[in-house]
């Protein structure tokens, strides 16, 4: 059984208009991030498996409950998601506080969740700062406080929507951190995001969303491999893969890495 | 962007005529039934509205609040019918309980009146758009910064709307149950608010500075973008409906 199975979506906010027309997808353990230009219907999708929304057309398996017959709350022992603006949540005033109120929801005891909680802070760097009002922090750090406070549940599944947003070079190698580490404890996570080199370098497995529906899907070296593809989608590819390709260099390199290795084995 | 509000796009004359004019309009079914105090006067003035109503094609739109007021204008029958200070001649009686001829008319007066108002404000809600209404009364020197005050409501109101579905969804991603029992609900409550108050304090503080680069508080004469629609005839209008108030005075101090 996958972690996630889609099965024909369709989802339309007013009749007649389908945000999501027919979608089928498995969802299982390689970290997995699905890109497409603004109103793809990447958040909808996403809002769906979720359970926020219900589906109206097609089933949503989430570790083989149907979203449709499930309490958001109750699917929130098994998925975790962090959202875009982290003033949508925080309402704490001491962090250690707002990082355990979702642990405490799903039925952790106090213990657990506090456990949790400052292992949570501690991986996102903040675990010196745990008494402090979260509104003091700066917007990064508190994006950072949300994704702490969605690591603590220590879910199954992670959804990240726009992780990277409003995030400075230092912030996003935590969040690419985060996520290796994530995968490692074995667990989903699934990226909603625009920065194509952050996805090249992180995530190995691509899902293309076009006018809600699926463009592309497959590793990561597949999918931007298909340039003109992606530019009906009006996306781009990661800028080491355009370099390379400019230079008429044969293989797909995707990273700094790689091209680095290429250059110096040359 | 979104705004609250209640404009019917429309064709109508009643679309053409200015906000000024509706704005008098309204002033004048307020006020002529009470400095009459007549029952045709009310009796008047509501159809006069109605058929503005209906002329402006927007009496579908003004029914359900007809309704919803009926619900309440039962009450005045029944406390005016009941308890009128000048209730003499018995009209019927439901068991012991009598209702008065005297009561039960001045309880149609004020149901009268209150249905003229309802069209009439009806008529300039529907057919005027707020931001034509708030410059109008900007140009006839209301202070932009009122003017300003009345129409960022109208965006806030369903960004705030917005902010708080999210806030909702954040929440209950994190676990919190938001259906349920009223223990259940009242708790859900601050996780709630919290973040909605927050974030539209650091919203105004954005909106206040971004004003503020565009020389909001500027203390020189402001011009307008748009010239905005003018009505042939809306002096004439506006002469004629304060002549009939100030008729209507005379009227009532004569007799």
């Amino acid at each position: 059984m996958s972690e996630i199975e889609v099965r024909n979506l369709h989802f339309s906010y007013t009749k007649g208009q389908e945000v999501l027309a027919g979608i089928t997808l498995d969802l299982n353990l390689r970290p997995t991030a699905i890109i497409g230009q603004n109103g793809a219907g990447k958040t909808t999708f996403v809002k769906l498996l979720k359970g926020l929304l219900k589906p109206t057309e097609g089933d949503i398996f989430v570790k083989g409950y149907n979203t449709k017959e499930k309490s958001v709350a109750f699917l929130a022992r098994y998925m975790g998601l962090v959202f875009q603006n982290p003033n949508d949540q925080i309402f704490k005033s001491k962090l250690i506080d707002e990082v355990m109120f979702g642990p405490l929801n799903i039925g952790q005891d106090e213990k657990t969740a506090k456990r949790n909680s400052l292992e949570a802070l501690d991986l996102v760097g903040l675990r010196n700062r745990i008494n402090e009002n979260p509104y003091d922090l700066s917007l990064s750090d508190r994006k950072l406080v949300s994704i702490a406070s969605i690591l603590a549940m220590d879910t199954d599944i992670v959804v990240f929507d726009e992780p990277t947003i409003a995030q400075d070079y230092r912030g996003k190698e935590k969040i690419k951190d985060i996520i290796r580490y994530l995968k490692d404890k074995g667990k989903l996570v699934i990226t909603i995001i625009h920065d194509m080199d952050f996805v090249a370098e992180t995530f190995e497995r691509v899902i293309v969303f076009n006018r809600g529906k699926v463009l592309l899907d497959g590793d990561t070296r597949f999918v931007y491999s298909y340039r003109d593809k992606l530019r009906t989608a009006s996306l781009e590819q990661p800028y080491v893969m355009q370099l390379a390709q400019k230079l008429h260099i044969g293989t797909p390199l995707l990273t700094v890495d790689e091209f680095t290795d290429w250059f110096n084995k040359r | 962007m979104r705004t609250l509000s209640l404009y019917q796009e429309g064709d109508s004359i009643i679309h053409k005529i200015d906000p000024i004019t509706k704005i008098i309009f309204v002033l004048i079914t307020i006020l002529i039934p009470i400095i009459m105090g007549t029952l045709n006067s009310a009796f008047a003035f509501l159809i006069i509205s109605l058929t503005l109503v209906i002329i402006a094609g927007v009496i579908k739109k003004v029914l359900p609040i007809v309704g919803f007021t009926s619900i309440i204008l039962v009450t005045v029958i029944i406390i005016q019918g009941l308890y009128y200070f000048n209730n003499r001649t018995p009209f019927f009686a439901i068991g012991t309980v009598v209702f008065y001829k005297e009561g039960l008319l001045y309880a149609l007066e004020i149901i009268l009146r209150i249905y003229s108002i309802i069209n009439s404000v009806s008529l300039l809600m529907f057919t005027t758009k707020p931001s034509d209404l708030v410059e109008a009364l900007v140009k006839k020197g209301l202070s932009p910064r009122i003017g300003y005050v009345f129409s960022s409501v109208l965006q806030i109101i369903p960004q705030m709307m917005s902010t708080v579905d999210t806030i909702i969804d954040a929440q209950r991603s994190r676990g919190m149950e938001v259906e349920g029992s009223f223990s259940r609900r009242i708790r859900a409550f601050i996780p709630l608010i919290g973040p909605a108050v927050i974030s539209s304090l650091i919203d105004t503080k954005e909106r206040a500075m971004a004003l503020e680069v565009r020389a909001f508080n500027s203390r020189y004469k402001k011009t307008f973008l748009n010239e905005g629609t003018t009505f042939k005839y809306a002096d004439v209008m506006q002469v004629s409906l304060i002549s009939i108030l100030i008729i209507s005075i005379v009227l009532r101090f004569v007799h």
